[in-house]
């Protein structure tokens, strides 16, 4: 059985007049890919700030449990950050850089130096281990950036916005580091914003939306839910005002993709051939097409939901 | 991993960063250049500009007079009705200088423009005149000396103050403290605000706490700002040693400079000296958003003020303010090795300035790291004095 390394109860965090984190509670098992997502300004960063201690939270409780010590913040060496303010010594060598960075972590230098190597050779930089690091591609930058914060073998991680500023082929590649990184016993807890990579690797995720909690639980249990939902893509005479389909029966989100067409997505439970009974009443409808929800529409139905 | 070795290792870091002995062996090299071309060449210039310039002066000319310009001057002798002649060429040479004298003992001097020679003529003159007004008032020119010879005073002093040598020892730790200071500063600024402009900031805190972080770069700094001094000394000796050998000079004479206990007091006050100021720079470095655009740059003159104010003491070095300026902590590092050396001071005093500046200098650090906690993340609009004075209250 898996055991909790990370509970979170009722975090809050007020910054001057902007409520930034809203009682927020989750916790993390050891081996866990846990996603904090959420669209820019959702509270995401400052969580995880809170969690290092970088900032402190106004309220709530943070216990930890990692390799069995129970603290307020475990040891640095368990730790890695990758803050989503991205920045290293430009001015200096990359091998250098690292091996600090591990040192800082509590690795012995010969130790950092030999994993910084490992890296760099896979990351086929090894050639440049001596350069400063502005010499580097930016995307190189930022591989070098997530080395450093994982170059001790942390068994947590903590990665905001991993994939921000990678093209497509980098994206992979990074998906690929977290999920190996994963393998060997580091429980990952990353935010983001690209759903659309998040549910490739995420298996617990956090839906937050203006500091609030929007979903909670298995990403499994995300897409079960939809899956109980029906989402039909409706076309119809451009004539045809959306007010028609919002006051629909059963219609819990409405969103205009075009003229012309609307996704609505009907009450929960609602079957098939009731939906087609609404949309019989309806005129001038051209078409009809199912819609599989991804995480990205499920989040923004959520909010949806949540607004009204 | 303990605070220790953490330090430690941010210590090292900062060290090895910014100390690189061979671009301060250049930075020397080039000082030393700057100073061979300034040497010689205002000797070559002086040397240049240093040749004898004609003075024409009348036919009937005391001859006492003539012999004094003469040591100065190329005497050119002319009749009074040359003189329009005369006149008439300075002006299209723009050259020369026409040297009268009067009847009632002055003179008046005709030349085409003031220069460097007037003021040495006016010299002449006046040793001219002394000579002339001491003969013709008839006084011996050996009672005219005595009368002019200064009193004789015997003086007999309770406290006799250290040598000679020891306030040269003074003054040259408060020189190296200024100038590792000044080192230091420029470092500390790079240190934090780059780090901070370069957004490494949340990494390393991420990693180590604030107080690690602050120790270590101001051990770093002041390690840096240290070597610095210890390569200007070893140049210091190594230049001295070939003085003595170029010139054949005794040596002995240095041993007079190294007085043990004035080196162990300069050394310790010199020390704290430097950390504490650098504590002091690190907070102010930790609020700077972008060093190029903030006004609190230019605190970095500020431990200027305060050696200033120092050498203020030097005169009266036992009066009120002397004695509150080598207690304060901010003045305490110069002050009180130059009252040291000036006049008798307590060894309790000397101790307890010392316990002052260090518990300043502790207490100065955890503010730092304070301040650098709370403005760790602001990148945008740089606080204010008054804000970052809320902000340390209410965290």
């Amino acid at each position: 059985m898996s055991k909790k390394i990370l509970e979170v109860k009722e975090l809050s965090k007020t910054f001057k007049r902007v409520h930034a984190v809203k009682g927020i509670s989750f916790d993390l098992e050891e081996g866990d890919i846990f996603a904090f997502l959420g669209p820019n300004g959702a509270g995401k960063t400052t969580t995880l700030r809170i969690l290092l201690d970088i900032i402190k939270a106004d309220s709530g409780q943070i216990s930890w449990n990692l390799n069995g010590n129970s603290s307020s913040l475990p040891a640095s060496s368990l730790i890695g950050y990758l803050p989503e303010e991205r920045g290293l010594y430009l001015d200096l060598p990359v091998l250098r850089t690292l091996v600090y960075m591990g040192a800082i972590r509590g690795m012995k230098q010969s130790e950092a130096k030999k994993e910084a190597m490992m890296w760099l050779e896979r990351l086929e930089l090894e050639k440049r281990a001596n350069e400063k690091l502005q010499t580097l591609s930016k995307g190189n930058q930022q591989k070098v950036q997530f080395v450093a914060s994982i170059i001790h073998k942390p068994a947590f991680a903590i990665l905001d916005e991993p994939f921000s500023g990678l093209d497509p082929l980098n994206q992979e590649l990074f998906i690929g580091y977290i999920k190996e990184l994963n393998k060997q016993g580091s429980t990952i807890l990353l935010s983001s914003h690209q759903m659309q990579l998040v549910e490739k690797i995420a298996r617990k995720v956090f839906l937050i939306n203006k500091g609030k909690e929007v979903f909670y639980g298995q990403l499994g249990d995300i897409y079960q839910n939809s899956a109980e939902q029906h989402t039909l893509e409706v076309s119809f005479n451009n004539h045809l005002p959306r007010e028609t389909f919002e006051t629909l029966e059963g219609a819990e989100n409405t969103i205009s993709e075009d003229a012309g067409k609307v996704k609505i997505t009907f009450r929960q439970g609602m079957t098939i051939s009731e939906i087609m009974r609404v949309l019989a009443g309806v005129d001038s409808i051209t078409g009809i097409r199912s819609h599989n929800s991804n995480l990205h529409d499920i989040f923004l139905d959520m909010i949806q939901q949540q607004k009204s | 991993m303990n605070y220790f070795k953490q330090v430690l290792t941010v210590t090292w870091w900062e060290y090895t960063r910014f100390y690189k002995l061979k671009n301060e062996l250049i930075g020397i090299a080039t000082f030393l250049a700057i100073f061979l071309v300034f040497n010689f060449g205002s000797r070559f210039i002086a040397k240049t500009f240093d040749t004898r310039h004609e003075i024409t002066i009348l036919q009937n000319t005391d001859p006492l007079l003539a012999e004094k310009l003469e040591t100065r001057f190329d005497i050119k002798w002319v009749s009074k009705d040359e003189i329009p002649a005369l006149k008439q060429q300075m002006e299209e040479e723009k050259e020369g200088m026409l040297l009268k004298k009067q009847s009632d003992g002055s003179f008046v001097l005709f030349a085409y423009k003031q220069s460097r020679r007037v003021p040495t003529l006016e010299n002449l003159l006046h040793e001219y005149t002394q000579v002339t007004r001491l003969a013709a008032s008839g006084i011996d020119k050996t009672e005219f000396e005595f009368v002019m010879e200064p009193p004789l005073l015997e003086a007999e002093f309770i406290y006799e103050p250290g040598r000679g040598q020891r306030p040269v020892l003074a003054y040259f730790f408060v020189g190296l403290m200024v100038m590792a200071i000044f080192l230091s500063f420029a470092y500390q600024f790079t240190a934090i605000t780059g780090e901070k402009m370069l957004k490494i900031t949340e990494q390393i805190v991420s990693a180590i706490k604030p107080q690690v972080w602050m120790d270590g770069k101001i051990l770093g700094i002041t390690l840096t700002g240290l070597s610095s001094m210890i390569t200007y000394i070893i140049l210091s000796i190594l230049g001295g040693m070939v003085y003595f050998i170029v010139t054949g000079a005794s040596a002995a004479m240095i041993i007079d400079y190294l007085h043990v206990p004035a080196i162990i007091l300069f050394l310790a006050f010199t020390l704290m000296g430097i950390l504490m100021w650098n504590a002091i720079m690190a907070a102010i470095a930790s609020i700077i958003t972008d060093p190029n655009n903030s006004g609190k740059s230019s605190l970095m003159m500020f431990p200027i003020v305060f050696v200033i104010l120092t050498f203020a003491i030097i005169g009266e070095p036992d009066s009120s303010l002397a004695v509150f300026l080598s207690w304060f902590p901010l003045t305490s590092p110069s002050a009180m090795p130059i009252r040291w050396v000036a006049t008798e001071v307590y060894w309790y005093e000397v101790l307890g300035s010392l316990i002052v500046l260090t518990a300043t200098f502790y207490f100065l650090r955890k503010l730092a790291a304070k301040i650098f906690r709370i403005t760790i993340l602001i990148s945008g609009k740089e606080p204010t004095w008054t804000e970052v004075w809320k902000m340390a209250r209410e965290k």
